[in-house]
């Protein structure tokens, strides 16, 4: 395998593993309340400024400060899901509104409170380097790739044996089915939220000392989680991993054979090549009527 | 009682008028006050250039101002600035030019950081007949427009690059890849360089968008193509993390940069050993032995705490030059006779002589630096100013 190849396949795995994070988000919160919440990317800017105040001013320790953040941003889940989300339900619309909404709201309260330039988040993962032959990577990219797997992992697990996963997936596939075997739904749509906020976190925790922390950090792997979903079928757990990861690594492979700056327009190219073979997605079911 | 209470109140009232009439009567000997609009990014992804473009008016605004104001038309006046922040986005900046020209009715405008944004607000200047002076965007074609109302202070991509390509075809360095934004000050300064270094020089060429902050790809691309030389057309930002994405990656090609890596701070962002060799550039650097340079880089550092910055001390002088013109236009209203006074007008500034060509560009010198291993820098061009670490 060309060294340019499998380097790219790694650069690609590294953002694609960030797509998946937010992928998985979307696709519970749509899953479970059939609803895509725009406000996700913005999430994920936040998650990314908690984790860098709790680090540099808090704790010192990446790890706890990632922890916390995604603590933080599930509370602010629930919050939202109560204060927002719950009034308007049954109202499809107006939720997409003020999800579009929450985002200009949420960024410019990011603006007002850590300032509109970019922040660095220095940790000692993105200082040390390990060689793969004649390849050089960041710690921190490996870390990225890792973590995801895990999550993706330790996810799969307790949706399919959990008592809460159960009642999650019950939920996803009908909340009326759900609430007359006992189900409390609404608790389910509230840790469902805090869930999805808690990987938005992660994502923006992970990527910041990547690169920077920066309010509009959120838009790129919002469009490119919303692609992931889109492609891997919308509300299918693995067909998010897998869009996530197939858009990251398209998009890398694509700078090989194509000029740099096509590079954002792959993942909607395999979208339309994808959805023409398979209006339902990669892993998506095909609901009668729905199409 | 209730008598001398309405006494009291009387009292009190007639102590507000006189107050209010001296007031006035003060505010008609005070001096005139002339406001001058500038667009610049405060927020977003060319907030820090942003920063040292307005850093540079308001160390002018506040000079002038000490000094007692732009005396024209036998009158003092203080300078205000109205700033509107584009983001270096053009229908910001459209919107923000279309307001100064008519809502607030300045005679002057200067400013903007990213060509994009400039190329949107020069034609609306030119629609009101206002003069609009360009400190810090490098792309050659805003000049090239047949617009009689902009001017540029500061040297464009070619003027700046000519020295750069000179060094590097010295150097024997070949293929030079590049890392350049995707817009018109970038693809002009890839092409600017094709022309000077020769196609047979050219390596990789990758474009990236505004706010793009991941490099790997290009880092990839640069790896697989054998590059000896990188050079990076962007902004301190976007720099500093191509370069962290190039070094961890491995790669010990030389670096040439803009002069938004010739700075402080930029060092801040990574390290010495990072930069160590890199070349770039530069309108101003701030340590070099000439007392017009040394001056200002200091009075800088007194006032924001900081290194002085080439897009600074080009905007400081884009402002001064607005001064002169008015003084010698006689007038801080008349835009059509500051316009004329600018094309004709010859500046001593801290960046150099400012004298523009009829296409509104100015031509002042031009300099490249190198990092050194200690973390300061050294001037490489011109032979006349040579000089070792730290004078750079």
């Amino acid at each position: 395998m060309p060294e340019g190849f499998l380097e790219q396949v790694i650069n690609g795995l590294v953002m694609g593993s960030i797509y998946v994070l937010v992928a998985l988000g979307l696709v519970l919160i749509y899953g479970v309340l059939h609803v895509l919440n725009f406000a996700h990317g913005v999430l994920f800017t936040v998650g990314a400024y908690v984790s860098y105040f709790l680090l540099m001013r808090v704790t010192g320790s990446y790890a706890l400060a990632v922890v916390l953040s995604m603590a933080v941003l599930a509370v602010i889940g629930i919050a939202l899901e109560h204060a927002v989300f719950r009034p308007l339900r049954g109202n499809l619309r107006n939720q997409v509104i003020a999800s579009l909404g929450l985002i200009l709201a949420i960024e410019s309260t990011v603006v007002w409170i850590w300032g509109p330039n970019a922040l660095q988040m220095k940790i000692p993962a993105t200082q040390s380097i390990v060689a793969l032959g004649e390849l050089h990577f960041n710690v921190h990219l490996l870390i990225v790739i890792a973590v995801t797997l895990g999550v993706v992992a330790a996810l799969s697990l307790f949706l399919k044996f959990t008592k809460v996963g159960t009642a999650i997936r019950a939920t996803s596939q009908s909340a009326e089915a759900a609430l007359v075997v006992g189900i409390p739904v609404e608790r389910v749509h509230r840790f469902t939220f805090a869930l999805s906020t808690a990987l938005a976190a992660l994502g923006g925790a992970l990527l910041g000392p990547l690169f920077l922390v920066f309010p509009t950090m959120g838009n790129e792997p919002l469009v490119k989680g919303l692609a992931g979903i889109i492609l891997g079928g919308m509300g299918s757990v693995p067909g998010a991993v897998i869009g996530g990861l197939v858009i990251g690594v398209a998009e890398a492979l694509s700078t090989l054979y194509f000029p740099t700056d096509y590079r954002n327009s792959v993942a909607f190219m395999l979208i339309v090549i994808v959805l023409l073979a398979r209006p339902q997605g990669l892993f998506g079911v095909r609901v009668r009527g729905e199409d | 009682m209730s008598r001398l209470i309405a006494m009291a109140h009387g009292f009190w009232f007639v102590t507000l008028i006189l107050t209010a009439l001296a007031l006035v009567a003060g505010g008609a000997n005070a001096q005139q006050r002339v406001t001058i609009g500038i667009v610049t990014a405060m927020t977003g992804p060319l907030a820090a250039p942003g920063k040292f473009q307005l850093n540079g008016f308001r160390l002018a605004e506040e000079e002038i101002n000490q000094a007692g104001g732009i005396a024209a038309g036998g009158t003092k006046h203080l300078v205000e600035l109205k700033v509107y922040d584009t983001r270096g986005n053009a229908a910001e900046g459209a919107s923000a030019m279309q307001r100064l020209a008519s809502v607030d009715n300045v005679p002057v405008v200067l400013g903007e950081v990213l060509a994009g944004a400039a190329a949107a607000e020069a034609p609306i200047a030119q629609d009101n007949g206002l003069p609009f002076i360009l400190t810090v965007s490098t792309a050659p074609n805003l000049t090239e427009q047949g617009n009689p109302f902009l001017f540029r202070v500061n040297a464009h991509n070619d003027h700046l690059t000519v020295a750069l390509a000179d060094f590097v075809a010295k150097q024997g360095w070949g293929p030079v890849a590049f890392i350049a934004w995707n817009n018109d000050t970038g693809r002009n300064g890839v092409n600017g360089m094709r022309k000077l270094l020769g196609p047979q020089k050219m390596g990789y060429v990758g474009y990236f968008n505004t706010g793009d902050v991941d490099f790997s790809s290009h880092v990839t691309n640069i790896r697989t193509s054998r590059a000896q030389a990188v050079m990076l057309l962007m902004d301190e930002e976007p720099g500093s993390l191509a370069i962290k994405q190039i070094r961890d990656a491995g790669l010990k090609a030389h670096l040439i940069g803009t002069l938004a890596m010739g700075s402080d701070r930029f060092l801040k962002r990574l390290d010495a050993a990072k930069l160590d060799g890199m070349v770039q550039y530069n309108a101003f650097p701030p340590n070099v032995e000439v007392p017009r340079i040394k001056n200002f880089a200091q009075r800088y550092k007194a006032k924001f705490g900081e290194e002085a910055h080439g897009f600074a001390a080009q905007s400081y002088d884009g402002l001064m030059v607005v001064a002169a013109a008015m003084k010698n236009a006689g007038t801080v209203n008349d835009r059509k006779k500051i316009r004329d006074a600018l094309a004709s007008i010859r500046h001593d500034g801290v960046i150099g002589a400012i004298q523009f060509d009829k296409t509104g560009q100015a031509n002042p010198p031009v300099y490249v630096t190198q990092w050194c291993s200690d973390g300061r820098r050294r001037v490489i061009h011109p032979d006349s100013m040579k000089a070792d670490c730290g004078a750079g």
